[in-house]
């Protein structure tokens, strides 16, 4: 695949692992549980994508918008002047369904419907290449059907696609249990999955990283570890064989 | 007499590394302060090197009291291993503390970190102080995998290693590694003197 084709997360050893990037227009879940990394790992690609001047866009659904800028502050990659001038918007969604006038716990078909058009005028309208939506667990929550679920994920996935834009959706899992998502829905639908786990070694848990699934690109299946710190972000290694 | 040890080890390390991108030190216990010496004056004489120095025998304190302050030292940075899995909370400009030695592959990680975007033109080393401490926190395969990991890529990364094994502490495992993977083997032997 050309390289042109590709869209690079700017973490250069999962960009190798992926064979130099994801497939553009690419769905992609991040699965994890609660301080896996999925946010960071996201925000990461979003800010990698904005310094290559692609715009980009996170709606968060889990925690506050003050909230994620102060811990995302921490980090040397994030860089607030890429917020100020737009190259990468934070939107939090319970605002938009509020002021859309939807209901906050469940929504109905046309509530979700509706979601998915603000969604997509919002990703068309700002000409993003890049968007994340933490969590997607939490949003289908309010969905009410297995089936609503499927149809929004689907929607929203080709909507995107054609407009060329890449998106990694955040499924949160329990800890230590090898699922995909909360619904058993999300995996199928997604045209990609990077699980983050961990692996006990002598009571130490360490972070690891592995691409289950990402079509149309021939991917490293290896588990790998990661590392989290404020200077590089993200940063991955061979994980020991021993510990697998 | 104990000057007369300490340069004819440093010599000997000196000579060693000039011309081989791993070196292998296997040495007893009670020389172990020698060689600290040896090695820690070689570093202050080549101000113009890179040094990272992973501390797992000893907490990076520790280092600091009997060896000098490295504050001073701007090309010498420590890695410690084993000060925080100890309790011991500490920040110090100079040393990256890791959590714990048996994260093996963050400790991977933060060696080749302490290497990048410096220039091509400046000789690096490091320092593993000492692959035979690693095993009292880590199984020998698991310590003889990472070590093969990291020379790897120390060796495309033109870092030479400095690798040190503790007689009394090492086994079959690390004594096969160590010649296997290094380009020269030094013992220390209280009879060279």
């Amino acid at each position: 695949m050309a390289e042109k084709e590709l869209c690079r997360i700017g973490i250069e050893e999962l960009d190798t692992q992926l064979g130099g990037g994801i497939p553009i227009g690419n769905t992609v879940l991040m699965v994890g549980s609660s301080g896996s990394g999925k946010t960071t790992t996201c925000m990461q690609f979003l800010i990698n994508g904005a310094k290559q001047g692609e715009r980009g866009v996170f709606f968060t659904i889990t925690e506050p918008l003050f909230k994620l800028t102060k811990n995302m502050a921490g980090f040397d990659f994030y860089d607030k002047k890429l917020i100020e001038s737009g190259m990468v918007n934070l939107i939090d969604l319970r605002i938009i369904s509020e002021r859309l006038g939807l209901d906050t716990e469940k929504y109905s078909v046309e509530d979700a419907s509706a979601l998915l058009d603000i969604l997509r005028d919002i990703a068309d309208e700002l000409n993003v290449k890049r968007l994340v939506i933490d969590s997607i667990t939490a949003l289908c929550y309010r969905l009410q059907t297995r089936e609503m679920i499927r149809d929004f994920i689907f929607k929203l996935g080709s909507s995107l696609a054609a407009m060329s834009c890449t998106t990694f959706l955040t499924s949160e899992v329990p800890p230590q249990v090898f699922q995909y998502s909360q619904y058993g829905i999300e995996e199928f639908i997604a045209d990609g999955i990077i699980f983050l786990g961990d692996v006990d070694r002598q009571g130490d848990l360490i972070r690891t990283l592995q691409i289950v699934k990402m079509r149309g690109t021939a991917h490293s299946r290896t588990k790998s570890a990661m590392s989290i710190s404020s200077k590089n972000g993200i940063e991955l290694a061979p994980l020991l064989k021993s510990t697998r | 007499m104990a000057n007369t040890l300490i340069d004819g080890l440093q010599e000997r390390i000196s000579n060693a590394i000039k011309i081989n991108q791993s070196v292998g030190i296997i040495l007893p216990g009670n020389n172990y302060a020698d060689l600290m010496q040896a090695l820690f004056k070689h570093m202050r004489s080549k101000p113009e090197d890179a040094w990272a120095y992973v501390a797992i025998t000893r907490p990076y304190d520790d280092v600091v009291k009997q060896f000098g302050n490295f504050a001073e030292l701007r090309n010498v940075r420590f890695i410690d291993c084993i000060s925080q899995a100890a309790g011991i909370s500490k920040t110090d400009p100079h040393c990256t503390f890791i959590e714990s030695p048996a994260l093996l592959e963050k400790l991977i990680m933060e060696i080749m970190d302490t290497f990048r975007g410096l220039d091509e033109n400046v000789d690096k080393y490091l320092v593993i102080d000492s692959l035979s401490s690693l095993l009292i926190y880590n199984d020998a395969q698991l310590v003889t995998e990472f070590f093969t990991h990291l020379t790897n890529r120390t060796r495309l990364a033109g870092v030479h290693t400095v690798s040190l094994v503790v007689e009394e502490e090492s086994n079959e495992n690390i004594n096969k590694i160590i010649y296997l993977r290094s380009d020269k083997i030094i013992k220390v032997r209280e009879s060279f003197i």
